[in-house]
């Protein structure tokens, strides 16, 4: 997998220190978990944090904290949480692994050659995260978006002016960039994405299915 | 003041004045400043092996007030940032046996269970859920990790290291004080002493040159 399409910097550094809202944590982390370069970008970044805790000036704990922690280290068997997603798992071919601690909704067509799947979040933030499953060689719909949108590719690929983005590329538009993507014709194209705000699909058959969009 | 800062490079000038909290910021910290004799690697590697309560109690009052500062820092209650630490600390025992001294330094490494168990907080606050009263610590969803990437970060960890300590002081504060410690860019000019188009355009280069260093020694 050769990865051409990066995300920016300050996007990796405010991941790397927690600061990102969950559905851009989560598709900034995949990008991450399968690209070398910005695993180490990330990683010196967590070295400065390192630093910084190492530098910070200390702030005493509850006076009997450190009793706190040990009896509930000793009261607390040590197990791993169990995760808490039933639906969506084992039996599902095109659910990367590093989404598999999430819960996934059933796949919903908003257009012909076109459906996504809906990733359950704590609901902690303003983005939505979803799959989103496109037939080969089509041609997206001209959108332009309210908000921000990040797209990793998990298979198949699709170009837009911005060049082309194949599995592990990751592409960033904001309401300045106005979309045309065209889909590859090796295969479906299926990519995580994390938006805020709307899509705002141009033309009558995007005002059509622009409510569907929404999730 | 970027010169006076960089005359504090040499430590024992930092005792000229200048207040005794930036003076430690300023150090390079990377195992050569006073808090860093302790082989915490080594502390931990203890709590791993024998769960030996007097080495972790040493990590814990070493620790736990100093993720606490962090969490004030970045914005958290004081609750908040007091539960923070305990559970970080619960969680450097539990997980003591995964820590890797060749991919990580113990601080980095216990800053990113501390990241971690802040965002499953604010998590765990949305889905109206008290942490506390749950009795296992809920665990940030990590994206998978094959086994082959494992061992290329214990190849990358020297690269890493010396990519980071190749950024200049001045570089690296401002990449701590506004990712880290989440500060607003007016703070950082105020507290550097330096224009805010300056803050702006240092982390921009800071983040550049990091990333040309790492990409050089690919």
């Amino acid at each position: 997998m050769t990865i051409s399409h990066h995300p920016p910097e300050d996007l990796l550094a405010d991941f790397a220190a927690g600061r990102l809202e969950e559905a851009h944590q989560l598709v900034v982390g995949v990008h991450v978990a399968g690209c070398a370069r910005c695993g180490r970008f990330v990683q010196a970044i967590e070295q400065l944090g390192g630093l910084a805790l190492e530098d910070i000036e200390p702030v005493p704990v509850a006076s009997d904290a450190f009793e706190q922690v040990m009896s509930r280290i000793h009261d607390a068997p040590e197990k791993r949480a169990a995760p808490t997603a039933e639906v969506a798992r084992g039996n599902e071919q095109d659910v990367p692994a590093a989404l598999r601690n999430y819960r996934i909704g059933k796949r919903r067509r908003i257009a012909p050659g076109l459906s996504m799947r809906p990733i359950e979040l704590s609901g902690s933030g303003t983005a939505r995260a979803f799959l989103l499953r496109s037939a080969p060689g089509s041609r997206m719909l001209e959108h332009t978006h309210t908000g921000t949108e990040l797209t990793l590719v998990l298979e198949g690929s699709f170009s837009h002016e911005g060049g082309r983005f194949g599995p592990g590329d990751f592409d960033y538009g904001d309401d300045e960039i106005d979309h045309r993507p065209v889909v590859g014709d090796e295969g479906p194209c299926v990519c995580l994405v994390a938006m805020t705000g709307n899509l705002r699909m141009n033309g009558l058959l995007g005002r059509l299915i622009g409510p569907f969009v929404r999730l | 003041m970027i010169a006076a800062i960089r005359a504090l490079d040499a430590p024992i000038r930092a005792k000229a004045g200048f207040p005794r909290r930036l003076e430690a910021r300023l150090s390079t910290g990377t195992s050569k400043g006073p808090n860093t004799k302790v082989d915490w690697a080594d502390l931990i590697g203890r709590v791993a092996s024998t769960r030996e309560r007097e080495a972790f109690k040493r990590l814990f009052e070493h620790f736990a007030p100093r993720i606490k500062g962090l969490m004030l820092k970045a914005g958290c209650s004081s609750d908040e940032a007091e539960e923070i630490a305990q559970n970080t600390m619960i969680a450097v025992w539990r997980k003591a046996g995964q820590f890797d001294p060749a991919t990580a330094g113990a601080a980095a490494w216990i800053f990113t269970i501390a990241r971690n168990l802040r965002i499953d907080l604010f998590r765990s606050r949305a889905r109206a859920d008290r942490l506390r009263g749950t009795s296992e610590l809920p665990e940030t969803p990590d994206p998978a990790e094959p086994a082959d990437a494992v061992m290329s970060r214990v190849q990358d960890a020297a690269r890493i290291n010396s990519a980071v300590k190749q950024l200049s002081m001045e570089q690296s504060m401002v990449v701590r004080l506004s990712f880290v410690e989440e500060r607003p860019h007016p703070e950082i000019a105020s507290l550097l002493g330096i224009p805010l188009g300056t803050v702006k355009s240092r982390i921009r280069l800071a983040m550049n040159r990091l990333r040309d260093i790492l990409d050089e020694e690919a």
